[in-house]
């Protein structure tokens, strides 16, 4: 696996969720790549977020082809907004579906899935 | 600023496609491609080696390792070009777009665009079928989340839509109620059975807020268009349908790293193509948009320029989009009534748009039929493609 994808990983396994930061460009960058995508120059910095956000959109899942998935329904299936300005796909959990709201701010959290830690989100109250 | 390219010599000049089929029994991909072709040269009355230009778009589930040279060589075509367009569902439209920019230079005659396969549900239902549709970072970093295929994608879409400017699952239906009304006319949709909104609403919610019947079926068939240099088409059977302009445009892959959720390629795409063939929206008589979700079709409407973005609820509960209305869409039904034989879903808008301006599309003739625009949209609102067509 290619070091940009590990360190993203490190960071979970230890409670956070680090960002790739171009300190060129001044953004923070998601997904992990091996540059930056504003100016294609290596040198990225890892930093910790802030786990704040807001929840840009979801929508809940009845029904899921996906074998780890198919007896989870309904989950609830998201894109947040962090802080640091980049957009993710997660989970919203520890949320009663008649709560759900778009724009509706969220911090992180963690599940384990399949035995490896995953950062999702829940309302922040 | 580059001058605009303007086609002059670009002409439809068959048409082919297959009835959508749920099984395809001993059928290959290929099995249906040559179908399909065969039909599209009658339709031109062209013969095999008149074909030089061959342009393929990726098959299903087979192995589309050298997919050109595979069908090339199934068929025993020997054209002086050919490529492979993989846009995702914009790339049967793409391929018409460069069959036009081929014969415009001259470097092809006829060129034979050619889309579909065999669906398998065996492969597409399992974790392998799904990731084989992913990025490498949609498999790292959204995969863990359950995301479901495309439906969840399109989700987010009609969910934001709905936050921002008050748009209702009655009106998103209203979408797919018209196209089935215009899939009563169509002998070969895979769906006739008459529906009404609160049908739509009452089917099972798949991924919230979108219903099954907002959903598109995959399933089998093949469809092809030859595009051909005027003024080689002489021996062939119908009025040419023109391709005027085509425009394109792309901003991202997967739906969680678009600028806007609302807001898609498909009005640059559309604006460069209005603006190739030199005419405004309004100038439009009627359009084949790619419906792989009924919140696709409100988004390009809004895209395009039919009514203001955030409108798009209210233009289609008060417009007929049926072929008898003011604004014919998807006239054959759309994929929401066709079914989605893979990439030949979105060559089925271009041939039914090559029908209504021919006058050749029967009990659900179009009544003006001058320009038509059609859509192909790959991805979760990704790759946009837009064409317009005309009679003249």
């Amino acid at each position: 696996m290619a070091d940009d994808r590990q360190t993203y990983w490190q960071y979970i396994s230890t409670g956070k969720l680090g960002l790739q930061f171009c300190p060129a460009c001044q953004k923070h960058i998601f997904y992990p790549r091996g540059l930056c995508p504003h100016c294609l120059q290596s040198g990225l910095e890892w930093k910790e977020a802030t786990g704040r956000g807001v929840l840009y959109s979801y929508t809940i899942v009845h029904v899921s082809a996906l074998p780890d998935f198919s007896s989870e329904t309904p989950y609830i299936y998201v894109l947040v907004d962090l802080d640091e300005g980049v957009r993710i796909p997660s989970n919203l959990i520890d949320c009663h579906l008649d709560d759900l709201k778009v724009g509706m701010p969220v911090k992180l959290d963690f599940i384990e899935r399949q035995g490896k830690d995953l950062p999702v989100f829940k309302p922040a109250i | 600023m580059l001058a605009v390219f303007k086609p002059h010599n670009a002409v439809i000049t068959g048409i082919g496609e297959l009835k959508p089929s749920m099984d395809a029994g001993d059928k290959t991909s290929l099995d249906l491609l040559g179908e399909a072709a065969a039909l599209a040269l009658l339709d031109a009355g062209l013969h095999k080696t008149d074909i030089d230009g061959l342009l393929v778009t990726p098959p299903s589930e087979d192995s589309y390792f050298l997919w050109p040279s595979q069908v090339a060589e199934y068929l025993q075509f020997s054209p002086v070009f050919m490529n492979m367009v993989e846009l995702g569902g914009a790339s049967a439209a793409a391929t018409i777009a460069r069959a036009a920019l081929l014969v415009e230079t001259g470097i092809c005659r006829h060129c034979l665009c050619l889309s579909g396969g065999i669906w398998d549900k065996h492969v597409f239902n399992t974790l392998e079928g799904k990731m084989a549709v992913m990025s490498q970072a949609e498999i790292d970093y959204d995969l863990p989340y359950g995301p479901m295929g495309f439906n969840s994608g399109y989700a987010l879409i009609a969910r934001r839509h709905m936050h921002e400017y008050g748009t209702t699952p009655e009106q998103l239906a209203k979408i797919v109620v018209d196209q089935r009304s215009n899939a009563l006319a169509n002998p070969d949709a895979l769906f006739r059975k008459p529906i009404t909104v609160a049908d739509v609403l009452s089917s099972p919610l798949i991924v919230d807020p979108l219903h099954l019947l907002e959903i598109v079926r995959p399933c089998s068939g093949a469809a092809a268009v030859i595009v051909s240099r005027l003024p080689a088409y002489a021996g062939t059977n119908h009025d040419p349908v023109y391709v005027r302009g085509f425009g394109e445009a792309y901003t991202h892959n997967s739906i969680a790293y678009a600028p806007s959720l609302t807001t898609s390629p498909i009005k640059l795409a559309s604006r460069r193509a209005l603006q190739m063939a030199g005419i405004e929206v309004k100038d439009i008589d009627f359009v084949a948009l790619y419906d792989c979700y009924t919140i696709t079709v409100l988004i390009s409407l809004e895209d395009i320029g039919f009514c203001a973005k955030g409108e798009g609820g209210r233009f289609v509960e008060n417009t007929d989009l049926t072929y008898a209305g003011s604004l014919p869409c998807n006239t054959h039904g759309g994929q929401l009534s066709c079914g989605q034989p893979s990439f030949a879903g979105g060559m089925s808008h271009v041939t039914e748009a090559a029908r209504q301006l021919r006058g050749e599309a029967g009990a659900r003739q179009v009544r003006k039929n001058r320009r038509a625009l059609v859509n192909g949209n790959g991805g979760v609102m990704s790759t946009q493609c837009c064409l317009i067509l005309g009679r003249e």
